[in-house]
């Protein structure tokens, strides 16, 4: 890695190996719909496998590894349509997945911390790219502008319609408005990525709930189409007793007071209910708001918590506690007011099929703490019949709505999931309207295969530790409640990070015509990856399943790259007498369908 | 007759040796194997403050002799470290490569020293003694040093402060009340533990908190919250221990501080104990869960791991609730060690 300005001899031999091999490679690129192919990059690259939005996480990687910041963010853009807001709350399903994180493979790359890197990083000059159609002449309507209205509309201008945004609240953003805490996302970011959705054509109609201001009925008659995607509203309730008491608050209505600026009481000692980002929210906020001791219960483990490991950190370091395996029986008062709650210890148990777990109370087990206030966090569901009770035949797996004209998207549809899949969602539905109105599928999804004459990485970064955000003073966080904790990377820590990426979008492969068998590969290689094979199956859909593998050299018909376990180290490429291993960068791009 | 029984033990502890050698004595002829990162036989991690002290040499450490291993065909794998654990093949991976087969596993791997989140970015300039690993060198450095700084306040470290203080070293300690984890001191429990440590000579600052450690030239500037600046040549941080039990996280085992076992100390998957302080389990007689267990029970707990993984079903029995003493203060815990069986062991 850089150290004073300087490269290490190695890497330096490594780049100029690399100018050279791209000076002299002639790219061929070819594009493809073969099953086959689509099995190998879900399988392959399992971070943008990972991701609702299928980001092309290696692509904006190796663009940050470039210092090309503004390419990185359009790559990003789209996918996820908002890389500087999911760059500091995205749920970073892509980390759980990443191979850098298998065992034995060291710690997964901060893909997220590298999202916001290249937003924050990108030039003030930098231009948004959207490859806009003709206008159609058709409107859609889209209740909810959280971030599937918002994905839903975006698309909806991108492919020539009109989209008019129907907002309940305020402000626009729904949840990354109302339910976020500014110090997590700041709100002039927020505005900034919401504004490039509506400079696009996108009307923008506060204050405006349907079902309330205006009816769905009058939507479906002034609009060719309409969009719901009024999010989850509706707080799920402890149902215990005692939930009627003053200071008793839902996580959902008491991250709206403080993000409005208000400071519910919450006294010294404050249990938190719940095992989520909100949670978690709430439980940094009442530090905030001047409370002692916070500390959150949750029903399963700490490892079944749906927060990573980022925010499980961050909470430990403002002094949060976690309470596991434990669930409220009563929350106990006072003169109306909470002095305590007591619990019943769980054990976790694993029932149905496939098997899931739940947790169990034990019996005999109840005990007590004392609090001042108690926020309960458990997530929300969407409020249906508030919007229209015409909705009988909705399914989280479609768009459709059972009433003509009316799609739906996001949370309203799914339940309570995360705001990367919301924007998944608003995308998908956006397609599904655009068919309606148009009667053409106008895009496909193709792998884009570009022949590759390097293996771009030295093996020395798969040594590199995983950089650390940065994060302000716990003095400056209790100083203004509203100041970003996080402050991102700066270009060296971004490129540093980026270093760390293996690359799974590049395909190593032998080609057997040409390998003589010598096994220099396999004893070279670090990991399990190299594999002699006796037959490659093919699944029912068409791609590729588990080789089988032979130790008998009278069987083996191919040796192999198993590029599921392959960390893209560049050793038998290099070591290769024969020159038969390629390398091949693999793309999922949408194209349009008369291309 | 001979059977190929596998049987690994992850962890060289008082459980993981009990373990060990309950399951020799009721099957003389399954293949027992005992991994331990640590390049040293079963030894009293209590007696590493006096090893630090001078006071006792290597050998007076060692619980177990190598031989007692060889006598019972024992193969132990020192200096080894399991990077994770495959149910599916009943394999363990090791850090170095190697695959390691196994029949049935039991984990006995214990606990590690606690890392304070608020202080992540110092651990380089922090000292753990925790493991005889840790206090290689570390002797010839506090026989060598006049000033050391102590960040925490768990069992060990009044220990630890009492034993510097003792060899004429200069020593400032800063009180952390939530170091005696999972509990917090209250205000009246610091006084009284400041006021019983006065007769050391030491430093000691409570109602305070790190701020910044700088490291210059082997030594080490510690300053506070308040801004008392300290120059030590050592920084030690006592907040309590935690179970180590990262290498078993994503295999499907059940974990919350530690592995969840039942009273048998059965995990969530087949073929697989967890017992010693790297166990969480559900205490119905003190009504809560509980990972740190001390050493008495450890070696119980090992000992019906062993006896239930041959087949038989044997409960743990809680030694029940006990007070510890923090310096002339009594806390009551949700532990099991049984103090009085417990001691000097």
């Amino acid at each position: 890695m850089k150290k004073n300005g300087l490269y290490s001899k190695e890497e330096k031999i490594f780049q100029d190996k690399n100018k050279l091999y791209r000076a002299h490679s002639v790219k061929q690129i070819a594009y493809s719909t073969d099953p086959r192919d689509f099995g190998q990059v879900a399988k392959s690259i399992p971070c943008q496998e990972a991701c609702p939005a299928r980001t092309n996480i290696p692509g904006y990687i190796r663009c940050i590894n470039e210092k090309r910041y503004g390419r990185a963010y359009e790559l990003n853009r789209g996918a996820n349509i908002m890389p500087g807001v999911l760059g500091r709350i995205c749920s970073r399903p892509c980390e759980t997945a990443c191979r850098h994180g298998a065992p034995d493979n060291g710690v997964s790359v901060g893909i997220c911390h590298l999202k916001r890197a290249c937003a924050d990083l990108k030039s003030p000059m930098h231009r948004i790219i959207e490859g806009l159609y003709a206008p159609t002449g058709k409107s859609v309507a889209v209740v909810g502008s959280g971030p599937a209205g918002l994905a839903a509309a975006h698309d909806l201008a991108i492919l020539g319609h009109r989209p008019v945004i129907f907002e309940s609240m305020e402000k626009p953003g729904g949840m990354l408005m109302y339910g976020i805490p500014e110090f997590r996302l700041p709100r002039d970011l927020l505005m900034t990525e919401i504004n490039n959705i509506l400079r696009l054509g996108v009307e923008l109609k506060t204050s405006q709930a349907v079902g309330t201001h205006i009816t769905l009925e009058t939507l479906t008659q002034e609009f060719d189409a309409v969009v719901v995607a009024a999010g989850c509203t509706k707080p799920r309730v402890l149902e215990v007793d005692g939930e009627d008491l003053e200071n008793v608050y839902n996580g959902l209505e008491f991250m709206k007071a403080v993000n409005a600026g208000e400071t519910p009481v919450v006294g010294n000692t404050v249990a938190v209910i719940g095992a989520g980002f909100t949670a978690v929210d709430c439980a940094r906020s009442a530090i905030r708001l001047g409370a002692q001791q916070v500390a959150m219960h949750i029903r399963k483990t700490m490892d079944d918590m749906r927060i990573d490991e980022t925010e499980k950190h961050e909470a430990r370091f403002e002094g949060i506690g976690v309470e596991s395996l434990v669930q409220p029986v009563k929350i106990l008062g006072e003169n109306g007011k909470v002095t305590g709650i007591q619990f019943v210890r769980t054990r976790i148990e694993k029932t149905g099929t496939p098997p899931f777990k739940k947790s169990v109370p034990i019996a005999d087990s109840e005990f007590f703490i004392p609090c001042d206030s108690v926020i309960a966090a458990l997530g929300q569901a969407p409020d249906v019949h508030d919007v229209s009770d015409a909705f009988t035949g909705l399914d989280k797996d479609s768009p459709a709505t059972g009433v003509k004209g009316v799609f739906a998207a996001g949370d309203f549809v799914t339940g309570s999931t995360d705001v990367i899949s919301a924007i998944a969602g608003g995308r998908r539905t956006a397609l599904a309207v655009d068919l309606y109105l148009t009667d053409m599928e106008r895009k496909k999804t193709v792998v884009r295969l570009e022949s590759h004459a390097t293996t771009d990485r030295p093996r020395s970064y798969d040594f590199i530790d995983r950089v650390p955000m940065n994060t302000i003073a716990m003095d400056q966080r209790l100083a203004d409640h509203t100041k970003e904790v996080e402050t991102g990377f700066d270009p060296d820590q971004a490129l540093e990070e980026s270093q760390r990426c293996y690359l799974c979008n590049l395909k190593y492969e032998i080609d057997p015509l040409r390998c003589i068998y010598c096994s220099a590969c396999i004893d070279v290689a670090p990991k399990d990856c190299i594999k002699m094979v006796e037959t490659i199956p093919v699944n029912a859909d068409g791609t590729y399943g588990r080789y089988v593998q032979t130790g008998q050299w009278n069987q083996v018909v191919s040796i192999t790259i198993d590029n599921e376990a392959c960390i893209r180290c560049g050793q038998c490429y290099d070591v290769c007498p024969m020159d038969c291993i390629s390398v091949t960068k693999t793309e999922l791009i949408q194209m349009d369908m008369d291309e | 007759m001979p059977t190929h029984d596998h049987y690994v033990i992850i962890g060289n502890g008082p459980a993981g040796n009990a373990a060990a050698f309950t399951l020799r004595e009721n099957d003389p002829d399954a293949a027992i194997t005992i991994i331990s990162h640590e390049n040293i036989c079963f030894y009293s991690k209590p007696k590493l403050v006096k090893y630090l002290a001078g006071k006792v040499d290597e050998d007076a450490l060692a619980v177990r002799t190598m031989d007692e291993y060889r006598r019972r065909h024992i193969r132990l794998r020192l200096g080894q470290t399991v990077a994770h654990i495959d149910p599916d093949s009943q394999s363990l991976h090791l850090s170095h490569m190697e695959k390691v087969h196994y029949t049935d596993l039991i984990i006995a791997s214990g606990a590690r020293a606690r890392l304070l989140p608020s202080m992540k970015p110092y651990a380089d300039c922090l000292t753990f003694v925790t493991e005889f690993n840790d206090t290689r060198g570390l002797r010839k450095k506090i026989a060598d040093g006049s000033r050391f700084f102590i960040f925490g306040g768990d069992l060990v470290a009044f220990k630890f402060l009492k034993m510097l203080t003792d060899m004429g070293k200069q020593v400032t300690l800063l009180l952390y009340p939530r170091a005696f984890w999972p509990h917090r001191l209250t205000k009246d429990m610091q006084d009284a533990i400041v006021k019983n440590l006065a007769p050391t000579g030491a430093d000691i600052l409570a109602d305070d908190d790190l701020d910044t450690i700088v490291q210059d030239q082997g030594k080490y500037c510690v300053t506070t919250k308040q801004g008392v600046r300290t120059q030590a040549d050592l920084v030690f941080s006592f907040n309590g221990l935690i179970p180590e039990v990262d290498f078993a996280r994503g295999c499907g085992l059940e974990i919350d501080h530690g592995i969840l076992v039942d009273e048998t100390m059965r995990t969530s998957l087949e073929h697989i104990f967890a017992c010693g302080s790297c166990a969480q389990i559900y205490n119905p007689d003190i009504n809560t869960y509980t990972t740190s267990i001390g050493w008495p029970n450890a070696q119980v707990q090992g000992k019906v791991a062993g006896l239930n993984l041959l087949g038989e079903h044997h409960k743990v029995r809680p030694a029940g609730r006990k007070y510890f003493d923090l310096e002339g203060v009594k806390i009551k815990t949700s532990w099991w060690e049984d103090l009085e069986k417990g001691k000097d062991t």
